[in-house]
Parts: C-alpha cells; sequence; structure tokens
C-alpha cells in the first residue's frame, strides 16, 4: 500500500473510442473518441451539459462500466475493474445507514491489518474535519458532513486517483462552496491525482488545473483549458470571469440552453 | 407585544371560552398521562364487566365475571394442567414457526439474491399462497396423522410466507447504488451478501419474522380446534363440550399473553440486531 515513488503515481491516460449504451429503443452513444491524459498529482475538471457522457466518463475510469471500446491506463497499467487504487465519490453519499462514520470510511479495508487500518481511518476521518464524528451514524450528519465522510472513505483505501462525479451538487450553495475549499485542501494534503465531474463551470474554474469541456451526443472532448490562475482563486478576478464566461459560451455554442440548466438532484439519500 | 395588548388577547380569549361549549375546557383539568389513556377503556369493561356478573346480569355459563376467569386460570396453574398445555402448544409454535421461518428464510434469500430462482419458485410459491391456509388442514390430517406433525406443519405453512416475502422482496429492492460501493472496493458475492445486502434487508427481515410468528399462533389455535388432545386450543374446545364458559375465555386470555409476550421478545431481539437504527 506505501508508495515510495510519490511522482509516479496516479497518471492516467484514457482512450475510449466509443462507448454506447443499448436499450429496447436502440443504441446511444455516449462517449466517442476520448484521448485523454491527466498528470500525476493534476486536479482536472471535466465539465458539460447534462448527456454529455461526463459521468459515464467517470464510471469507466472507475471501473465501473467495463463494456466499452478504448482503454483507459493508470501508471501504465491498463484497467480492467474497480481498485483501491481509485477512489469514489458519488453525487449522493451513498454512506451505509447501519454503519458508524469509523466503519464507513473503513468499510472498503476490511483485509488489512487493524492497528494500520484504525490509524488510518481516524487519519482520513480527521483530514475530512470530522474527528468528533468518528461513531455518529449517517442518519446524525447533514449532507455536507455526510459527504466528508464519503470523501474520507474514498481516500482510506490511499487511492493514486480520487474521483468525483457532481460531489457537491446536492448540496446548498454556501456549502458547496466550503467543500470546494475542502477538497482543495485535501488535495493539497494528499497529492493524489483528481478528476471531478461537474456541470457547475465556476466550480470547474475554481477548483482544477485544467478543464476538460465535453460536448453532448455523442460525448466528445470540445477543449482542454488549461488554468493558470493561483490559489486560492478570487472568484471575482477578472480572469477569473473571463475565463468562466469563455467556458460557458463554448458550452452554450454547441448545444441548446437547456443543456446546461441544473440537472436534477437525486432524491437518493 | 404591550402589556394592555396581552391582557386585551387574554379577556378577549376568555369570552370566547364563555361562549363556546364548556366541556373541552373541563375534560382538559383532568389530567391523564398519555400512556395511560390506552387503559381507560379495557379497565371501565372489565369493571362495568365484573359488576353486571355480580349483579346477576349477566349468566354465569355465558359470560362469566372477569374474577371467575382469573380464579379458573389460577387453578388451572396449580393443578398442572396449564404447564402442561400451556407447554404443549408453546412447543408447536416453537417448532413450528423455527421450521417455517427457516424455510421462509433459506428461499427468501435464493429468490431474492438469483433473479433465476425466483422466476423458477415464486409463481408457484405465490400461488400456494393465495390457498387459505386453514384449507389444508384435512390433506395435512389425511397425509401425516393426527398426531403432532400435521398440527406443525400448518404453523409451519403460517410462519413461512411472511418471513419468505419480506426477505425476498427486500433483498431484491436492496439500492443498487449501494451495492456499486461494494463492487468498488472488489468484495466477493458472499461478503456483498454478508457486508451489504443482509443489513440492508435487516429491519424488513424483523418485520416478516414477527408477523410470521404471529401467523404461527393463529395457526395453532386452529390446530389444536380441530383435533387435538392438548394444548391450550384443546382445553377451549373441552371448555365448549363441558359448558364452562370460564375455561374458554381463560385459553383466549393465555393466547393473547403468549402471543404478546413472544412478539415482545422478537421485537427486543430486533431492536438489539438492529441497534441505532430501532426507533
Amino acid at each position: 500500500m506505501v508508495n515510495t515513488d510519490f511522482d509516479q503515481h496516479g497518471a492516467l491516460n484514457i482512450e475510449i473510442a466509443r462507448k454506447a449504451f443499448s436499450s429496447s429503443k436502440g443504441s446511444l452513444l455516449a462517449l466517442k473518441d476520448i484521448l485523454l491524459t491527466i498528470n500525476s498529482g493534476e486536479f482536472v475538471c471535466i465539465v458539460g451539459g447534462s448527456g454529455c457522457g461526463k459521468t459515464t466518463l467517470l464510471r469507466i475510469i472507475a471501473g465501473l462500466e467495463t463494456d466499452y471500446e478504448g482503454a483507459v491506463f493508470l501508471d501504465g497499467k491498463k484497467l480492467t475493474g474497480t481498485g483501491l487504487d481509485r477512489g469514489v465519490v458519488f453525487q449522493e453519499h451513498r454512506l451505509l445507514s447501519w454503519l458508524t462514520v469509523h466503519d464507513n470510511v473503513g468499510f472498503g479495508l476490511a483485509g488489512l491489518v487493524s492497528e494500520d487500518r484504525s490509524r488510518d481511518i481516524r487519519h482520513y476521518i480527521s483530514l475530512v474535519g470530522l474527528p468528533q464524528f468518528e461513531n455518529e451514524y449517517p442518519h446524525q450528519l447533514s449532507g455536507g458532513m455526510s459527504q466528508r465522510v464519503a470523501i474520507a472513505r474514498a481516500l482510506a483505501g490511499r487511492p493514486e486517483v480520487l474521483l468525483l462525479d457532481e460531489p457537491f451538487a446536492s448540496l446548498d450553495a454556501l456549502t458547496r462552496m466550503r467543500m470546494q475549499q475542502e477538497i482543495l485542501r485535501i488535495w493539497q494534503a494528499e497529492r493524489t491525482t483528481v478528476v471531478l465531474v461537474t456541470h457547475d463551470i465556476e466550480e470547474a474554474v475554481y477548483l482544477a488545473d485544467r478543464v476538460v469541456i465535453l460536448s453532448p451526443r455523442p460525448g466528445t472532448i470540445m477543449n482542454i483549458l488549461p488554468v493558470d490562475l493561483p490559489r486560492p482563486r478570487d472568484r471575482a478576478d477578472r480572469e477569473f470571469v473571463r475565463m468562466r464566461k469563455s467556458i460557458h459560451d463554448e458550452l452554450l455554442g454547441s448545444g441548446s440552453e437547456n443543456d446546461l440548466a441544473p440537472e436534477p438532484v437525486s432524491d437518493n439519500f | 407585544m404591550s402589556t394592555a395588548e396581552h391582557n386585551r388577547r387574554l379577556e378577549w380569549k376568555d369570552a370566547i371560552a364563555e361562549l363556546t361549549t364548556k366541556p373541552p375546557d373541563d375534560i382538559r383539568r383532568i389530567y391523564i398521562p398519555d400512556r395511560l389513556l390506552g387503559w381507560i377503556i379495557p379497565v371501565g369493561a372489565l369493571l362495568v364487566w365484573e359488576l353486571f356478573a355480580r349483579l346477576g346480569m349477566l349468566p354465569p355459563n355465558w359470560l362469566p365475571a372477569p374474577t371467575v376467569v382469573g380464579k379458573t386460570i389460577y387453578q388451572l396453574a396449580v393443578s398442572g394442567d396449564l404447564l402442561k398445555h400451556a407447554g404443549i402448544t408453546i412447543a408447536r409454535v416453537a417448532v413450528g414457526f423455527l421450521l417455517g421461518a427457516s424455510a421462509g428464510t433459506l428461499l427468501g434469500g435464493l429468490t431474492g439474491y438469483l433473479t433465476v430462482a425466483r422466476k423458477l419458485v415464486d409463481p408457484t410459491l405465490q400461488a400456494l399462497r393465495s390457498v387459505p391456509s386453514i384449507a389444508w388442514v384435512p390433506l395435512f390430517l389425511l397425509w401425516l396423522g393426527i398426531q403432532e406433525t400435521s398440527k406443525i406443519a400448518l404453523i409451519s405453512v403460517g410462519a413461512f410466507f411472511p418471513v419468505y416475502l419480506n426477505l425476498s422482496v427486500a433483498m431484491r429492492h436492496v439500492d443498487p447504488k449501494l451495492l456499486e460501493v461494494g463492487k468498488l472496493y472488489r468484495l466477493s458475492s458472499f461478503q456483498m451478501v454478508r457486508r451489504l445486502i443482509l443489513p440492508a434487508v435487516l429491519p424488513e427481515y424483523i418485520v416478516g419474522l414477527r408477523t410470521g410468528l404471529g401467523l404461527a399462533w393463529m395457526f395453532v389455535v386452529a390446530a389444536e380446534l380441530l383435533g387435538a388432545s392438548s394444548g391450550i386450543g384443546y382445553l377451549m374446545i373441552d371448555g365448549e363440550m363441558t359448558g364452562r364458559a370460564a375455561v374458554i375465555l381463560a385459553s383466549v386470555i393465555l393466547f393473547a399473553i403468549f402471543g404478546k409476550v413472544t412478539d415482545w421478545g422478537m421485537n427486543a431481539i430486533g431492536r438489539r440486531l438492529l441497534g441505532h437504527r430501532a426507533r
């Protein structure tokens, strides 16, 4: 589990020729010709409207979708399924209601030596700022706290890549901004590669080293923009606003305005 | 709000209270804790019943006084009959419930986990379920004789269906989003069942067990009424044959007590298993 060679870990090579979903109504092409290299320790945001396949892309990297043409390589090794080397946070926290915060965070570490395990779990619970909630149950936590626990769970396996699928979309605006700062802090502390999917352009510009813009139906990479602003970023900064607007215009130019409407928040959890 | 205004409001409120009918006001003055509220009707009914019986307004061979019923239970206990009959009834329920609930757990788990098992087994079981269970009695008697086997078979049938149905449906409806979490951590099928599916379906499973236990009690009455030489159900028939209403009522009360106590026990086990999730 211990990575001695920090700089070489967490580099992704994504080469997806096509990914289609077939249903009774026919086949829907979700992704086409996705070629993307993500560097070790990089923070990449993938933005696009609903139905652009951004979640599908993340699920392929996570190993939850395996039926596609192409391959994804992590540090040069072809991925064949899910694994502890990638931590995933979903839009819903997906915590297990019958386990405490501590046991939820340690859910994936069942095979490890208990002493290390307990220490690791505590470390990540503290990292997300909830040390005093270790023995609470999910129903006792707020939405933002639950999502922090989900992040701790994703990190507990010491992944090389952290994959986040609209992790803050169901939180209120204030909590969302706080969580954006938190995820930057955690990323800087852990130095993992982060891939975050969002439909919130401001969120992408605030967080990312590079923003990948996806166009819908089929999902293809429209543009990749490096964000060279120093952190912490000022959302009112002129360059920040200009960047946000250019991504906005690029996305709107590609489809109808509806594509940028907020996606319906899942009612689960 | 100024004091003057406050006073005016109070006056106004009082005036209204005087205009409206009095009773609600009066009832509020008698303070009764909420948990005692439910006792008023049964205790009142018992008192009225006792009173009417003592006044000779109820024929004793038709509806004996509660104290007479109580005395009957006491006599049954002293003579050792209570232990004998209650013991055999409880044993029948225990064995029948264990068999039925085990079969329900096994088949419910199998059909809940494997779609092919559900498609294979569920239609048949659903068809059998639509047979009113008492209708099996003649067949069970013919096949299994009038001894214990037929009674236990009937009780098992009663306990089986709620356990089977609740477990099977609950397993099928485990949130796939949670299962995906298991997939992320590469859980084996066995771990998936043990660490995700079973904890997730536990509340519904416990409801199934409680319902099954309730039905087991219902069916032991049926089984014992329809042919037994021992058990509380037999006491009932015996009381009917010999015209002793007190014995019948005593048996009814005993069934109620046993049913309640076992349900309470099952509930306590359930709460323990569910831990913090129990309300």
